[in-house]
C-alpha cells in the first residue's frame, strides 16, 4: 500500500473536514492530516517551513469558497511562493462549485492538478493517493 | 442721280475699284463671308467660311444655309430672320452652326440683303465672326450658376445653414435652422451662436472649435444646442470657414443635421446596456450563490448520509445523524437570505420616503444599545448640511443598522469605537459616510468581494457574509452606490451616495 506522509485540508466547511478526515484516518494511507479553514492560515504555514520538507504536505484538497482569504487568492498567492517550497506538492481543487467557470479557470493555473466537485467519496480519496 | 451712277460704276473708276477690292480683302480676311442668292442658295463662300464650316468651296457653292443648321434655334427664330432680310432689313444675331464633322460652332452674324431698283434683295451677304469660345464660356458659366443654385436648393432642403461673419455674428439662416431652433429668423440675425448654446460642451470642446475654423481650417463634430423653448436638440455639424485672398476667414458657414433621435437612441442604449449590465452582474452573483452557498450544505447532507448508511457502529451512526439538522437549518438560512435579496430586487418603483437622519439614527441605534455601553463607544452625527434624506424607509433603517453593526462588530481590541456618521450634499445627490476606528479591511485583498453574499473577512462568530451584500443590494435597487474605504487596524470608511435628493 502507497502511503504518504502529509495530506493537508484547506476548507471551512466543518461538515466536508470531518468526514473527509474520518474516510482518511480509516483508509490508513495518510499519516498525518493538517487542516486549514482558510487560505490564509494555510499560506502562512507553507510560508514558514518553505524549506522544511517534513512539515510540508504531499497533497493539498483546497476549497475555493472561504473567509479571510478564498481558494483563488490562495492559489495566486502559491504560484509566487511555489519556485522557493524544497517539496513537489500536489494541489487538488475541492469545491462544492459546478461552475463551468471556475473549472476553465482553475485549468489556467499549472499548480493545480485537477479540479474535483464535492461531494468526494472514500474510493475517490485512495485512488488520488494511489495516483501520487 | 447721275453723279451717283458714275461713283458706283465700278468699271469706269480704277481708284474705286483698288479700295473696293481692299475693303473686300479685309472683309475676307477679318470675317466668315458668304453671298447668297433671294432663294438662299450660296453662290459664294470665302476661305474663312469653308475653314470654319470644314467644308470645301465646291461643296458650299449651290447649296443653301440649311447644310450648317445646327437645329438649335427655333422655327420662329429663322422665320424672323427670313422675315427680316426678305424685307430688305438688316438682321444681327448670334446663330449656333454645324460643321460638315457635326461639331457645332457659334457666329455673330450680320446679313445685309442687296436691293435691286425694285427694293426687292436680288442677294444676301451674311458676314460672320466666330464667338465659339465665348458661347462656350458663357454656357459654362450658366451651367455652373444652375448647378450652384441646385446644390443650394439642395442644401437648404436637406440640411440647417447658418453663415456667419468672422466674429461669430449670424447674418444668415435657412427655413431649417429656424425651424429646429424655434426662433423667428428675424431673433437670430445678428445674434451669436451662444443664442443657441446648450451649456452641455466643454469650454475645452468650444475652444477647439473655435482655434480650428480661425485657422482656416473645417471642423466637423457633434453638437447639443438649445431651442427657444428650453428643448434641447443634436446636430451634426460641419463648419467650413470661407477665406478672404489673405487666406483669413471672412465668414463660416456652418452646415448641420438634426441627430436628435439618434442621440437618444445612443443614450437609450448606454442606459439599457449598463442596465443590462447590472442584471447580468446580479445573475452571475446568483449563480454562484446557487453553486456555491446551496449546493455546499446539500453535500454534506447527502455525505453524512452515506456515511450513516455505510457505517455500522451505532454511537457514530448517531452522532451523524445529530448533525443533519444544524445543516438543513443552515439552508433554510441562506435560501431565505436568497428570497430576501430576490424581493428586493425585483421590488422596482418602490417609493421614497422623507427620512430625518437624526430621528432615524436614534432609532437604529436603540437596539444596539447593549453593546454601546459594553464596549464604551461613542456614535458621532454630522447631518448639517444634509438632515434629510429621499429613500425607502425600510431599507434606509436597514443600511443604517448593517453599517452601525459592522463597525461595532469588527472594533479594534485596543481601541474604543467610535463612529462618525456625517451626511453632505453634492450636486443632487446625498453622500453618507460612516466612519469607525476598528479594525479595517485589507482593500488589496478583498475590494472585489467585499459586497458579494457569504464572504467574510475577519474571524469573527458572528460574521455571515449577508450584511454588505444586503445593503448594496437595497442601494442600487434604488441606483444608489455603495465604497469603501479602509486601511488595516486603522478603520473603515463606508460612503453611501444617495441620487435623485433634489425634489
Amino acid at each position: 500500500m502507497t502511503t504518504i506522509k502529509q495530506l493537508t485540508l484547506v476548507d471551512d466547511d466543518e461538515i466536508f473536514v470531518f468526514l473527509t478526515s474520518k474516510m482518511l484516518v480509516h483508509s490508513k494511507l495518510v499519516d498525518l492530516i493538517k487542516i486549514f479553514d482558510n487560505g490564509y492560515d494555510a499560506l502562512v504555514f507553507l510560508k514558514e517551513n518553505l524549506g522544511n520538507i517534513d512539515a510540508l504536505p504531499d497533497i493539498i484538497l483546497l476549497d475555493l469558497s472561504m473567509p479571510i482569504m478564498d481558494g483563488w487568492e490562495f492559489l495566486e498567492e502559491y504560484v509566487k511562493i511555489n519556485p522557493l517550497i524544497g517539496k513537489k506538492i500536489t494541489i487538488y481543487i475541492c469545491s462544492s462549485s459546478i461552475s463551468p467557470a471556475d473549472v476553465i479557470r482553475a485549468k489556467t493555473i499549472n499548480e493545480v492538478s485537477d479540479f474535483i466537485i464535492k461531494p468526494i467519496t472514500k474510493d475517490k480519496l485512495v485512488e488520488l493517493i494511489k495516483n501520487l | 442721280m447721275k453723279t451717283l451712277g458714275v461713283f458706283f460704276n465700278k468699271h469706269n473708276n480704277p481708284l474705286i475699284m483698288k479700295e473696293l477690292d481692299d475693303y473686300k480683302y479685309a472683309l475676307d480676311e477679318s470675317a466668315i463671308v458668304a453671298i447668297t442668292n433671294p432663294k438662299g442658295i450660296i453662290i459664294h463662300a470665302n476661305d474663312n467660311f469653308c475653314r470654319i464650316s470644314k467644308y470645301s468651296r465646291d461643296e458650299l457653292l449651290g447649296m443653301d444655309h440649311r447644310i450648317i443648321n445646327s437645329s438649335f434655334h427655333s422655327k420662329d427664330f429663322i422665320r424672323d430672320l427670313w422675315g427680316t432680310i426678305a424685307n430688305g432689313k438688316i438682321w444681327k444675331g448670334e446663330l449656333k452652326n454645324k460643321a460638315k464633322d457635326g461639331t457645332v460652332y457659334w457666329v455673330d452674324t450680320t446679313i445685309v440683303p442687296f436691293l435691286d431698283q425694285d427694293g426687292k434683295p436680288y442677294q444676301y451677304v451674311a458676314i460672320r465672326s466666330d464667338i465659339t469660345q465665348r458661347k462656350q464660356s458663357e454656357e459654362r458659366l450658366l451651367k455652373s450658376l444652375k448647378e450652384v443654385s441646385d446644390y443650394k436648393f439642395a442644401l437648404d432642403e436637406s440640411s440647417i445653414v447658418a453663415i456667419t461673419d468672422q466674429k461669430g455674428i449670424i447674418n444668415f439662416v435657412n427655413d431649417n435652422f429656424c425651424k429646429i431652433s424655434k426662433y423667428e429668423r428675424e431673433e437670430l440675425i445678428g445674434k451669436d451662436h451662444r443664442i443657441i448654446n446648450s451649456g452641455f460642451h466643454p469650454k475645452e470642446f468650444i475652444r477647439d472649435l473655435w482655434v480650428t475654423i480661425a485657422n482656416g481650417k473645417i471642423w466637423k463634430g457633434e453638437l447639443k444646442n438649445r431651442a427657444k423653448d428650453g428643448t434641447y436638440y443634436w446636430v451634426d455639424t460641419t463648419i467650413v470657414p470661407f477665406l478672404n485672398e489673405l487666406g483669413k476667414p471672412f465668414q463660416y458657414v456652418a452646415i448641420r443635421s438634426d441627430i436628435t433621435l439618434r442621440k437618444k437612441a445612443e443614450e437609450d442604449l448606454i442606459k439599457y446596456s449598463s442596465a443590462l449590465e447590472f442584471k447580468n452582474t446580479q445573475l452571475i452573483d446568483f449563480c454562484n450563490i446557487v453553486s456555491h452557498n446551496l449546493r455546499a450544505p446539500l453535500i454534506n447532507i447527502s455525505m453524512l448520509i452515506d456515511y450513516i448508511d455505510q457505517s455500522t457502529d451505532d454511537e457514530e451512526r448517531q452522532m451523524m445523524h445529530s448533525k443533519i439538522k444544524p445543516v438543513v437549518n443552515h439552508v433554510m438560512e441562506i435560501f431565505n437570505e436568497l428570497v430576501e435579496s430576490i424581493q428586493v430586487q425585483q421590488e422596482t418603483g418602490i417609493e421614497s420616503d422623507k427620512i430625518y437622519l437624526k430621528e432615524c439614527l436614534d432609532k437604529v441605534l436603540i437596539s444596539f444599545e447593549a453593546q454601546i455601553n459594553e464596549y464604551e463607544a461613542s456614535i458621532e452625527l454630522d447631518a448639517g448640511e444634509a438632515p434629510i434624506i429621499r429613500f425607502p424607509h425600510k431599507y434606509f433603517e436597514s443600511i443604517v443598522s448593517n453599517l452601525v453593526s459592522n463597525a461595532l462588530k469588527y472594533k479594534s481590541p485596543e481601541r474604543k469605537p467610535n463612529i462618525k456618521i456625517e451626511s453632505k450634499k453634492v450636486n443632487d445627490t446625498v453622500l453618507l459616510s460612516v466612519c469607525d476606528n476598528g479594525l479595517g479591511i485589507d482593500l488589496h485583498l478583498h475590494r472585489n468581494n467585499l459586497f458579494k453574499i457569504r464572504k467574510t473577512f475577519h474571524k469573527h462568530p458572528d460574521a455571515r457574509g449577508f450584511g454588505l451584500f444586503m445593503t448594496k443590494t437595497q442601494i442600487e435597487s434604488m441606483g444608489g452606490k455603495i465604497w469603501v474605504e479602509s486601511t488595516p487596524d486603522k478603520g473603515s470608511t463606508f460612503f453611501v451616495e444617495f441620487n435623485n435628493q433634489i425634489v
